[in-house]
């Protein structure tokens, strides 16, 4: 009689020989191989893909953050696209991650050469209007302000202030 | 014809299942973004429409003091009573009271509930996280059209 795996390895195992139903004549046939029940594994590793598939960020990342950058928190933000992103760090102005020269007017200059560059490279699209602000929480109005201005100058209305949701 | 039995019950080959989850759960692992990054959006009026064509909408001028008061002025809000036209939010502790600015805004809401515009002025030493967290306060209670006034 063909006997399947699991019966052979519930007959021969050191689990089910020590259990109720293990036949105790087969106690000298013993073998010390392990048995594992996949089951379980196969469930906890399946919920661990679906949990990480819910969490999956297709976009991959927008921002990156430095170590001592610390972004502002707010629980009622809206999803972030990928947009132009102009940053603040140790009152440094960076524009796509280039250093910008010049505060604000340098910022209005790259901007308006930015969209230039869009108009020429895409004449039939509309020139872009979004801009990300990626700024640390500890700066004050006044160095937010020079770019709020240039952005605004510049003809980028929509700003996205960048923030760490709550 | 009496063959023996046949077991119609088969076994399913687990490891290879254990295998592929193992290789989804590794790359996952390796491709997650643990922060989660949200928006503040702030939209800049930037001209272009003369002041007869546009639409007057309720407004509020948020003015954030340096000394942690808030102070609101609704604009063409009607229906909000004359003394309540004029708020202030005295600062708790020297920072912003916001769970008060909160209270308040529920109040306004309930009053007005066309008020969605909210322009916020804040002073030179404000720091950026009160600004945001003082936005956040607004599109909590549903005014999501918002602006920041330049120095």
């Amino acid at each position: 009689m063909v006997q399947s795996i699991l019966q052979v390895t519930a007959m021969e195992s050191e689990l089910a020989a020590v259990s109720v139903l293990g036949p105790r004549h087969n106690r000298h046939k013993r073998v010390l191989a392990a048995d594992l029940l996949l089951t379980a594994l196969i469930d906890a590793f399946s919920i661990l893909v679906i949990f990480l598939l819910m969490s999956f960020s297709s976009t991959g990342d927008i921002l990156y953050i430095n170590k001592n950058f610390e972004m502002p928190k707010a629980a009622y933000g809206e999803m972030l696209d990928r947009n132009p992103v102009v940053k603040i760090d140790e009152n440094q102005i960076f524009l796509e991650d280039k250093m910008i020269d010049g505060g604000g007017d340098g910022l209005f200059r790259a901007l308006l050469a930015m969209k230039q560059k869009a108009a020429a490279d895409r004449p039939t699209e509309e020139s872009p209007t979004i801009i990300t602000v990626q700024a640390d929480r500890r700066i004050k109005y006044q160095v937010l302000n020079q770019i709020v201005v240039a952005c605004a100058q510049a003809g980028f209305s929509d700003i996205r202030f960048a923030v760490l949701s709550k | 014809m009496h063959g023996r039995k046949k077991h119609l019950d088969f076994e399913l080959n687990l490891v290879p299942f254990i295998d592929l989850l193992s290789v989804c759960i590794c790359f996952l692992l390796m491709t997650a973004v643990w922060l989660n990054v949200t928006s503040i959006n702030v939209k800049q009026a930037v001209g272009g429409q003369s002041q007869t064509e546009t639409e007057k909408k309720p407004t509020v001028w948020v003015m954030l003091a340096e000394n942690g008061d808030l102070t609101m002025d609704f604009k063409s809000a009607a229906k909000i009573p004359a003394n309540m036209q004029k708020l202030r939010v005295a600062a708790e502790a020297g920072r912003f009271n916001l769970d008060g600015l909160s209270k308040i805004l529920q109040q306004i809401k309930v009053v007005e509930p066309e008020l969605r515009t909210v322009l916020i002025h804040p002073k030179a030493q404000t720091s950026y996280e009160d600004m945001i967290d003082v936005m956040d306060r607004f599109r909590n209670s549903g005014m999501n059209d918002l602006g920041v006034v330049p120095l």
